[in-house]
């Protein structure tokens, strides 16, 4: 018997036109915290797929407990007492906070002595003391509707816990909590450590693994590049290791010189379907060579802003002005050839067509223009020839080239090819949606660099975040919303990261 | 391992066959008639019959065998003649459905617009004395508007409602069956045949009686239609800019309106071009094959047509063959009845099985790419384990 708790031995997992991971050694002792950390598409969340059951190693051993896995799925990877967190979360939304943690093992109690029902009111409080062990407050008779995404996750952690596990996986549980969440859910880790489980962390967030981890092992290009002890290893080093060059925390920035206003919005106001106002009354405008970000908890109204400028949601009132120009009923088209780029939050539902290839989706915004459509006829060999270009300048990687279904490309290469597709249409005017979500540091380098770049040419440039450090290391002009209404607008400089997170909980008027 | 090799060689057969990823689309429908027809083989067995007769029976009535003996007058032509006649609305039935389907809506009101469209046409140039010259393309055009504008009613309820396409389509069926029902029955019954009166032999879009070679036939003029109008969708599908735009709203509509496709326009847009189809169909099958209207009876043709569509990977080209082959078993199915014995009914459960087994083309699909997996994952093992170039060569042989 080993000291691990989960050994892997030579794994290696293929998927068509690329190795995921490629002969993974490593071991995680009981009672540590674990992390992996690497670029996206660098094989984490695939190796602790296997882990929890989802996929099977082309090649390898995976032994928990000093036992040989034999069989892969989530329920064997369950009765083995290891548990996980998925990046998205998969809860039932109008079932209760308890329904949702017990489905799929119902308690059940005989009513009369013979007729099975769900025993919902003692689950209830067992789920109460559950919760209160391990300080994750939530109520068990809430819907899951009504939580917000912190609230969620609890559950999900909590899903885990009633099911008894012992090995834990998070992955990247920080993505999408503010800096305060994110400071309670690494304490709620510290504790479950103290309650013997062993945890592993996918992350990209060096801060986070430093601040908790005992142990990390670095994926590069799915191969282990190092395996280290944090404390005794720099952040710099695995940052290097990671992305297997030197990288630069802070972008060079050139000085702010702001041109002419070319975005201006003036008391825009977006219901939503129940005609709750979700933006209300919101006025700014940005100039060219300027970055204006807009920093908000998610859910405040701040991608809604986003989708009524680029035009995919409606405008209840006020007005929107692009280049002198008022689109504030335009079509999607009008304002796109009027000179707005836009990249979306949610790439995969409005980004990109996933099962078009990279070349028909390269072309989404210029498939009907000269040379790629001649009198209403596609000429093909202009779209691949196209996309070839792009895949060059923009390094988007995938199986077959310009022809690969972009449905089997990774997160990373994904958004690569929307960006390409934007930032090459020179339009004056560009909004950023939570560009570098769920990329890591090297791809978040490479799309905050051509931010930049983008603003160096004098582009006006709409950027919202729910990364506070995007923000800050990006921003020209600050706005921060709060239940739809724009709190505080002012020159990046004059706030520090502390101020806009107070602005961002609505603490401060 | 060595005890898998048999398993392993057939597992190499199959993947063999199966090719790969792109070809897949034609493999796995193959695969599905293949498996289809071996089941409609077993039935004919446990009935008492030798399949390959009963088989040969339903070519031999298609025209596509010859038969043993023919009635006075009639011959292979004959056969092979009114077979491409029937043919012709399947062709353009599955054609609609198709275009729809591409556009992400499913169109399964096809026999209530080819309905709509061959009553009108009937009632309007059918019974007048026009010339057939006129009359003809007449048929054809006020068909394709009547079934355009069905089918795009069917779209505008869709975007402006938001009522699902196929609640709406089901229900105009039903609507275009009785009321137009009702009309036949009133004004246009035939007494004797309890169906609408026939269509002048002008309005008609299959010639009649026809002498060929000594031979008593029918000329389909609505199969060349049917033909071009193949190459036409095949080309409309994949190499114009609206068909990139149907097709981009059917994949993924959020993204379409992202990239400033009115989708709406599209889903319009789509269920005309598929209801104009359907109407083609309805003139081929009430003013061609037909020449009358049965009351209160759907053509199944419709709905058969779903069936080819997905046999055919809804491609213009698959359809082609997927039709082909559905018509030879349903038009075929009648003289194997009357020669061999076997009931009629079997033509329904073959197709409905071809059906069946392309509809499971995901698992299908799956299935030889795992296999592929393992197999491939075996020869790295094996080649790791002895580095025997010889070996080796065995190998690539067997692909």
């Amino acid at each position: 018997m080993s000291e691990y708790i989960v050994e892997m031995r030579h794994v290696t997992k293929r998927f068509p036109g690329i190795v995921a991971n490629d002969d993974v050694s490593l071991g995680i002792k009981k009672g540590e915290i674990f992390a992996l950390l690497g670029e996206n598409g660098a094989g984490k969340s695939t190796l602790m797929s296997i882990l929890f059951g989802m996929y099977e190693p082309d090649e390898g051993e995976v032994y928990v407990r000093g036992k040989k896995v034999e069989h892969f799925s989530p329920n064997h990877a369950t009765a083995m007492n290891i548990g996980m967190v998925h990046q998205h979360f998969k809860l039932v939304s109008n079932y209760t906070v308890t329904e949702n943690i017990i489905l799929g093992m119902e308690p059940q109690k005989r009513l009369g002595g013979f007729l099975p029902v769900v025993d919902i009111k003692n689950t209830n409080q067992k789920i109460a003391d559950l919760s209160k062990k391990f300080r994750l407050e939530v109520e068990p008779t809430k819907k899951i509707e009504d939580l917000n995404v912190s609230m969620q996750q609890r559950v999900e952690i909590l899903k885990m816990l009633y099911r008894e596990a012992e090995i834990l996986i998070f992955d990247e549980p920080t993505a999408v909590l503010t800096p305060q969440e994110i400071e309670f859910l690494l304490d709620i880790i510290r504790e479950m450590r103290r309650n013997g489980k062993t945890i592993i962390l996918i992350t990209h967030k060096l801060e986070e693994i430093k601040q908790v981890a005992d142990r990390c092992a670095i994926l590069n290009r799915g191969k282990v590049v190092g395996i280290c002890d944090v404390a005794e290893t720099s952040t710099k080093k695995m940052a290097e290791l990671m992305v297997g060059r030197e990288v630069s925390f802070t972008q060079e920035k050139s000085p702010f010189r702001p041109g002419e206003v070319k975005l201006t919005v003036d008391h825009l106001v977006v219901k939503n379907a129940d005609g709750f106002p979700v933006v209300n009354d919101v006025s700014f405008s940005v100039r060219g060579g300027e970055i204006f970000a807009i920093a908000g908890v998610a859910g405040n109204g701040q991608v809604e802003i986003a989708d009524a400028v680029a035009g995919l949601t409606k405008v209840s009132s006020g007005t929107i002005t692009l280049g002198g120009k008022e689109i504030t009923d335009a079509a999607v088209r009008a304002r796109n050839r009027q000179g707005l780029a836009y990249i979306p939050e949610d790439r995969q539902s409005w980004g990109l067509i996933l099962d078009f290839t990279l070349s028909e989706n390269l072309l989404l915004r210029r498939y009907d223009q000269e040379p790629y459509c001649v009198k209403g006829v596609l000429h093909r060999e202009k779209f691949d020839e196209k996309s070839r270009q792009l895949i060059e300048q923009f390094d988007i990687r995938s199986g077959q080239g310009e022809k690969t279904v972009v449905r089997s490309m990774s997160g990373g290469n994904q958004q690569k090819a929307i960006v390409a597709r934007e930032i090459d249409q020179d339009a004056p005017c560009i909004i950023f949606v939570q560009p570098t979500r769920g990329l890591d540091i090297g791809a978040i380098e490479n799309i905050h660099r051509q931010i930049l770049e983008e603003r160096a040419k004098g582009k006006a440039i709409l950027l919202v975040s729910l990364e506070l450090d995007e923000i800050m290391s990006l921003a020209d002009t600050i706005g921060v919303i709060y239940n739809g209404q724009l709190l505080k607008i002012a020159p990046a400089d004059t706030m520090s990261t502390n101020e806009v997170g107070q602005y961002m909980m609505g603490v401060k008027e | 391992m060595k005890q898998n090799r048999k398993g392993n060689s057939l597992s190499r057969a199959f993947v063999a066959l199966m090719g790969s990823e792109k070809r897949q689309s034609i493999t796995i429908p193959l695969f599905a008639i293949c498996l289809s027809l071996i089941a409609g083989a077993v039935l004919m067995m446990i009935l008492g019959k030798d399949p390959i007769i009963g088989y040969k029976s339903l070519l031999q009535g298609c025209g596509l065998l010859m038969k043993k003996n023919y009635a006075g007058g009639k011959g292979l032509l004959t056969d092979f003649m009114s077979y491409l006649d029937i043919w012709t609305p399947m062709i353009f039935a599955a054609l609609a459905v198709a275009v729809a389907y591409k556009a992400g809506l499913f169109n399964i009101g096809v026999s209530g617009q080819m309905l709509i469209g061959g009553f009108i046409a009937s009632i309007t140039v059918g019974y007048s004395d026009l010339p057939a010259v006129i009359a003809k393309p007449l048929v054809i055009v006020i068909c394709m508007v009547i079934g355009a504008l069905a089918g795009s009613f069917i779209g505008l309820l869709k975007y402006k409602f938001n009522i699902n396409e196929v609640v709406s389509a089901i229900m105009l069926n039903y609507i275009f069956q009785y009321i137009i029902s009702f009309f036949i029955l009133t004004f246009f019954v035939n007494p004797i045949t309890r169906q609408s009166n026939p269509v002048g032999e002008n309005a008609r879009l299959t010639l009649q009686n026809v002498q060929i070679a000594g031979m008593k036939t029918v000329i389909p003029l609505g199969f060349v239609l049917a033909i071009i109008a193949v190459v036409v969708m095949h080309y409309f599908i994949n190499h114009t800019r609206i068909g990139f735009e149907l097709k981009a709203v059917g994949a993924n509509k959020k993204a379409a309106t992202y990239a400033g496709v009115n989708a709406n326009k599209n889903i319009m847009l789509a269920m005309a071009i598929s209801g104009a189809l359907a109407g083609l169909a309805g003139a081929t099958y009430y003013l061609g094959y037909l020449s009358s209207i049965q009351p209160k009876v759907l053509a199944s043709t419709g709905f058969d047509s779903i069936a080819v569509c997905l046999l055919g990977n809804s491609n213009p080209i698959g359809i082609v063959a997927s039709s082909f082959l559905v018509t030879i078993i349903s038009k075929g199915s009648m003289y194997m009845n009357s020669s061999v014995g076997l009931p009629q009914e079997i033509a329904s459960l073959i197709t409905g099985l071809m059906l069946l087994f392309a509809a499971c083309g995901v698992y299908i699909r799956a299935r030889p790419k795992r296999t592929k997996d393992r197999l491939d994952q075996q020869d790295r093992l094996e080649a790791a384990e002895r580095k025997d170039s010889a070996s080796e060569e065995g190998k690539e042989d067997d692909r």
